[in-house]
């Protein structure tokens, strides 16, 4: 076979790579902080997204300069990584539970280089570069669980995750915890589709990626009786939401970032959104990092309280359920209601 | 003639194989009667919802105590498989087997729903949606490699398809979005055709190529342009559309005709590509080519004619399959979001025997298992969540390598035809 049709098979070959993963930009300002996104892609409209958000702020207001590699798939990491590496990047953000190892890796070969790590401890022991970004998103779920069993009109509330891993369950335990704390509250009974804290098994579509999942597995929900929603798979809940906008007659949870910002085609079937302020997170870490106080080998934990957590469009509900949400806000902080198992 | 082509039906059951199947179904019957209907209360409930959400015929929920329901279906079991042991099917033994399989599942589920409700309708309606992608992307596959050409970036056509048209469909609307999936699944499968037919390219590295090349080139222009500017990725979707009359048949309704465009179009190339491969000349010729191209050449077919004309028509195929991702399922382009069903469809293809209706049936089959597989999750099986997703194609496995047997592929299949 000629070799010229070689050459075009390489370039071809070449222009796919290049293309799959570029990306960056922004004002050079000495300060580079680069992210290596998981998955899902960093337009997913969530979780790599809202990160992302986070380096963004700090390239507008701190003036320093952002770059990203986009992880097609898992073998990725340790690529993007390296990559990095070479680049000579003052801090590597790396989004996401299954990125945890090949950061910890890198971490622990290069102790020069600073690393952050969303949803993923440092411990074991801790690395002295690295600092793990963990949220108690179980509070802001739990939020999210009162309100939806205060709305629903079935008695039936749904969810499903991505992948079994902790910070994917978390939301759902605190919105199986949620619904029960209301179901003690008004008597009520209730019931949690998708999830059962007690054996940690549930509904997951086994991806993060199939929004064709994420529209089935919302009419399976449905045709179930549940009239709430809540998916914690990334872009597979925009899937949910098409299928719930076609049925109507039922609604939405966002997760991570507030849907009704992120797609605000959906505005009319979105009841909240379960806010994980990862952008604060990262900002703060980068921010800490030009201050001389990047508090290596810790760990960072997002609360109600420091606002890492939230729940969305709480201003915009009835005063009896402000006042509600506050109590159990402030009964949260205090200790006294259990939010996971 | 169509017998050549179907697969073959076992004709003598061996003695072996007569007592291997009494064997099963009696262990069926005792699963049934023993550890599923030993394991509930006396009182327990079934409840079978018939009616999937959302759709306006009513029909009145199936309820029955589950025990003594169990019991008649174990009896049942063991009466076939005592008959089998004893006097033998014979030529219906799969007719029984597929009674005994329809039973065991129908004895699963009202165990696994004892004590609280299902909605059947809505799983099998459920069934049939999510068989969509994937029986488009097997007719896709069936297309070329019945003409000898394999192609294995099915799944990347789909992509580009996907994309093009949630691209086109935003900025025009929804036919023309269709339209343009359909060309640009086409013009992928032109590259191919070059590539493997006139240069003769290995055809698995050729399309492996145009797999990365699509997954790269999808994600790049999504990332750039389509996740910025929304208006660039809001084609909306085509509607559902009830069939007057039909539509109104309860659990087969909405099972079947309350659907939208790719759900009947799925219906629609299954009886089309089954009377046009196996029942015109058009059909003969291509499959000639796929079998025996240097006859066919000897005869005067034009192979490289042929050939080039089943590729562009799969990926004509694989470009429609990829439009429902976007057009006809969510509304919007999100990377890689076809998430291997185009190589799920190339396993229906294979499972089909590169048949469209066995094709159809695989991608059923595959459709049913995802669709149990969730309300599993649902129901609160305490199984892994791992372990449900991989079950249903596990059990599809050990169904089609039962019953199915060896498959028929094309015998010139992903050779490249030299003409002397």
């Amino acid at each position: 076979m000629s070799k010229k049709l070689y050459s075009v098979l390489a370039l071809l070959l070449v222009s796919a790579f290049v293309l799959a993963a570029c990306g960056g930009g922004g004002a050079a300002g000495g300060y580079k902080a680069c992210q290596v996104t998981d998955v899902g892609g960093i337009d997913d409209k969530t979780f790599n997204a809202t990160a992302w958000k986070g380096v963004e702020d700090a390239v507008s207001t701190l003036g320093i300069e952002g770059k990203f590699l986009e992880s097609q798939q898992q073998t990725d990491y340790e690529t993007n990584i390296n990559a990095f590496l070479e680049e000579g990047c003052d801090i590597i953000v790396t989004v996401g539970f299954l990125l945890g190892d090949a950061t910890y890796a890198a971490a622990d070969a290069n102790p020069d280089q600073l690393f952050t790590i969303v949803d993923f401890p440092n411990s074991d022991p801790a690395k002295a570069n690295l600092v793990g970004l963990l949220f108690s998103t179980d509070q802001a779920a739990f939020l999210a669980g009162y309100v939806a069993a205060a709305t629903t009109q079935t008695g039936k509330v749904g969810t499903f995750g991505g992948i079994n891993i902790p910070p994917v369950t978390v939301f759902m335990d605190g919105f199986w915890y949620g619904v029960q704390y209301y179901n003690q509250q008004n008597g009520t009974a209730v019931e949690v589709l998708g999830w059962n804290p007690a054996t940690q098994e549930g509904l997951f579509t086994g991806n993060f990626e199939s929004t064709d999942d994420g529209r089935a597995f919302a009419e399976s929900l449905m045709d179930e009786g549940a009239d709430i929603i809540m998916p914690v798979a990334g872009p597979v809940g925009l899937g949910s939401a098409a299928a719930i906008q076609e049925r109507g007659n039922a609604w939405i949870i966002g997760v991570d970032t507030d849907m009704s910002v992120s797609a605000p085609e959906y505005a009319d079937i979105i009841l909240t959104s379960v806010l994980k302020n990862m952008d604060v997170a990262v900002y703060s870490m980068i921010e800490a990092d030009l201050n001389g106080t990047f508090p290596g080998g810790t760990n960072f934990i997002g609360t109600l309280v420091n606002n890492g957590v939230g729940l969305a469009g709480i201003d915009g509900m009835s005063a009896d359920m402000q006042a509600e949400l506050q109590a159990i806000i402030d009964g949260i902080n205090a200790g006294t209601i259990q939010t996971a198992p | 003639m169509a017998a050549t082509a179907m697969p073959k039906h076992i004709d003598y059951i061996s003695p072996a194989r007569q007592r291997g199947m009494g064997i099963t179904f009696l262990l069926i019957g005792l699963l049934i009667g023993v550890f599923f209907a030993g394991s509930i209360g006396d009182g327990s409930m079934t409840t079978f919802v018939m009616t999937p959400g959302g759709s306006a015929t009513v029909l009145a929920d199936l309820v029955f105590t589950t025990r003594p329901a169990l019991n008649i279906l174990a009896t049942i079991c063991l009466g076939l498989g005592a008959f089998q042991l004893i006097r033998g099917f014979g030529r219906r033994t799969n007719l029984a087997l597929s009674l005994v399989a329809a039973l065991l599942i129908f004895g699963f589920l009202s165990w696994i729903a004892s004590g609280g409700s299902l909605n059947l309708a809505g799983l099998l309606r459920s069934m049939v949606v999510r068989a969509v992608p994937i029986a488009l992307g097997a007719f896709a596959a069936m297309l070329n490699e019945r003409a000898g050409v394999v192609n294995i970036a099915i799944e990347g056509m789909m992509l580009m398809g996907a994309m093009v048209g949630a691209l086109v469909g935003s900025v025009s609307n929804l036919w023309l979005g269709l339209l343009a999936a359909v060309i640009s699944g086409a013009l992928m499968a032109l590259i191919h055709g070059i590539l493997s037919i006139r240069y003769k390219t290995d055809q698995i590295i050729s399309s492996t190529m145009l797999l990365i090349f699509a997954t790269g080139m999808t994600s790049f222009i999504s990332a750039r342009f389509m996740q910025k500017y929304q208006y660039l990725n809001n084609p909306g979707i085509f509607k559902t559309w009830a069939i007057p009359g039909l539509s109104k048949i309860p659990v087969i309704g909405p099972m079947f005709f309350e659907h939208n465009l790719f759900t009947y179009a799925m219906f629609f190339f299954v009886i089309v590509l089954h009377v046009a491969l196996f029942y015109t000349r058009w059909g003969l010729r291509l499959r000639s080519v796929g079998e025996h191209p240097k006859a066919a050449d000897t005869l005067g077919i034009n192979v490289f004619r042929t050939r080039y004309m089943a590729v562009i028509l799969s990926g004509m195929m694989a470009g429609f399959a990829g439009a429902y991702f976007t057009l006809g399922s969510v509304g919007r382009f999100d990377e890689v979001m076809t998430a291997g069903r185009g190589f799920i469809g190339l396993a229906a293809m294979i499972f089909g025997n590169w048949t469209p209706v066995g094709s159809f049936g695989a991608a059923v089959l595959f459709g049913f298992a995802d669709s149990l597989s969730a309300k599993l999750g649902i129901l609160g099986v305490s199984l892994p969540s791992e372990f449900l997703l991989m079950a249903p194609y596990l059990a599809t496995m050990i169904v089609l390598a039962g019953v199915v047997g060896r498959g028929n592929m094309p015998a010139a299949d992903g050779k490249p035809y030299e003409k002397e």
